[in-house]
């Protein structure tokens, strides 16, 4: 007993016949397995698939294993691209939270890609969406993202959706979203959070 | 001009707290007021290379920088990349106080229990493994452990296989460890026994590439410590998510003292040992 080098490679995974072809499609058929770990590897395998976004997106839905989950988000994260953006925003309006905070890390890692559809999401009719995108947007590195924190600011009509904006604007705010600010104070004047929120985060813009 | 840059750049005590808070949400590395000159000069540092001309600025691109390779420099500039024999020990005494003994509870009698080292860079830390298996597991007669050490760089891979190494690699060795396993040459460098060199299998994998890492399986033990630092946020998943296929139920990661697996993946549980605090592969699949 003792260290023992592996003279032959029992480490090494043996080369075994294939029940799929690893084509998009013998992948895809492969997200179907019973065995959660020949799924997290049909998910892995598709990162040079581009064609395999839709079925991908479609099976998150479905899929009970979290790890598996997980291995399909940082797939459609390494893909990038237009169909993933739209795959996974219809993801924001999900009951499972879990499934909602991974899409939004993805999303958030796609800026390029995401920014076009921002202004959209921040005008849809569900508050919950719109605070949804403002987390996103508190990890989005895109230039204009001052911007669209100064327009819910002026313009959103519920609570907490500014609330939110207020916290994002305490991390990342500029002094050209002080005007906008101080709207969001007068618009919601009765409301002693926003007066607490909208403090803190004038503090943090004017102290750096 | 320049001094007249490193004026503008100075550090208020805001810009400090507003970083210090930024820099440990994206991280996971927090700095404490005595590290206040050392982040202060390294931001300077920064923000003078990307021809900024204020924290502010500094700041602004940072945050919005689409490409977030600003942040990945910022990053190697604050984690200081060194190795040397029996570095972050603490993680070693948890191997072989307790993550060793809770695995073998778990398997059969006699099985072969397999430790991964990555990145082994010159071999430091997979031989540090090795010595205090060897040294501090009462139990290592009675078990095979195999060893395995991988890097992206094949020519640390080379300097591991050579095992020479300065005073400054050996110098928190107990004396009784170096006298045992190593050997002084003519050039005053220290050349470790061969029998630990050949324990130890090394590879070139780059932990973020799925066909380096499915060759690796079974594993009980990997100690990634200070690499996924100085990965992008994709590549960390994908790292995380490799570690995962390759260990077996019930296995264990350690990283390093300033990362955190739950800034990075949710598929693995936290466990706390005595000596350290250790990410564990459930043994049943999460709901």
């Amino acid at each position: 007993m003792g260290l023992r080098k592996a003279t032959e490679p029992l480490g090494l995974r043996r080369i075994e016949p294939r029940e799929y072809p690893r084509d998009t499609e013998g992948l895809i058929e492969q997200l179907q397995d019973r065995d959660p770990s020949v799924r997290r590897w049909a998910a892995r395998d598709m990162a040079i698939h581009p064609d395999a976004v839709t079925p991908l997106c479609q099976h998150l839905l479905v899929e009970e294993d979290a790890s598996v989950r997980e291995v399909i988000f940082t797939t459609l994260g390494c893909l990038g691209g237009e169909d993933v953006v739209e795959g996974l925003i219809p993801l924001l309006r999900s009951e499972d939270a879990n499934l909602r905070n991974s899409t939004i890390e993805v999303l958030a890692e796609l800026p390029e890609t995401v920014a076009p559809h921002i202004e959209t999401l921040l005008h849809d009719g569900d508050p919950d969406v719109r605070i949804f995108t403002l987390n996103l947007l508190n990890d989005l590195r895109h230039p204009d993202v001052g911007r669209w924190l100064s327009l819910v600011l002026k313009d959103d009509a519920h609570v907490n959706v500014v609330a939110a904006a207020l916290e994002v604007l305490a991390e990342v705010g500029t002094p050209t979203a002080l005007s906008a600010l101080k709207l969001a104070r007068q618009r919601f004047a009765d409301d002693p959070f926003i007066g607490f929120a909208a403090d803190l985060a004038q503090q943090r813009i004017e102290g750096a | 001009m320049k001094a007249a840059a490193v004026e503008k750049a100075s550090i208020t005590e805001a810009d400090f707290e507003k970083f210090r808070e930024f820099f440990y949400r994206k991280t996971g590395i927090q700095f404490d007021n005595s590290k206040r000159y050392f982040v202060d000069k390294r931001l300077i540092e920064r923000i003078e290379a990307t021809g900024s001309d204020s924290f502010r600025s500094y700041f602004v691109k940072l945050r919005f920088e689409t490409d977030g390779s600003e942040m990945q420099a910022l990053v190697n500039c604050m984690t200081v990349n060194e190795t040397y024999f029996f570095r972050e020990s603490y993680q070693f005494d948890c191997l072989v106080n307790s993550m060793l003994d809770d695995i073998v509870k778990k398997r059969k009698p006699g099985s072969r229990l397999r430790i991964w080292s990555i990145p082994s860079s010159t071999g430091e830390e997979p031989y540090s493994i090795a010595i205090y298996l060897l040294e501090r597991w009462p139990e290592i007669d009675l078990h095979e452990v195999e060893i395995m050490s991988s890097d992206i760089d094949t020519s640390v891979l080379q300097a591991a296989q050579r095992g020479v190494y300065s005073a400054r690699s050996i110098a928190n060795l107990p004396k009784p460890y170096l006298a045992k396993y190593f050997k002084q040459n003519a050039q005053g460098d220290w050349v470790i026994t061969r029998d630990i060199v050949d324990a130890v299998e090394f590879s070139r994998v780059n932990l973020s590439d799925p066909n380096d890492t499915r060759r690796f399986r079974d594993i009980d033990v990997i100690f990634c410590r200070n690499l996924l630092i100085y990965f992008d946020d994709i590549s960390r998943r994908i790292a995380a998510e490799a570690m995962f296929d390759a260990l077996r139920p019930g296995g264990f990661v350690c990283l390093g003292h300033s990362e955190s697996m739950s800034r990075i993946s949710s598929l693995f549980d936290v466990r706390r040992f005595p000596d350290a605090m250790v990410y564990e592969k459930p043994m049943e699949a999460k709901r």
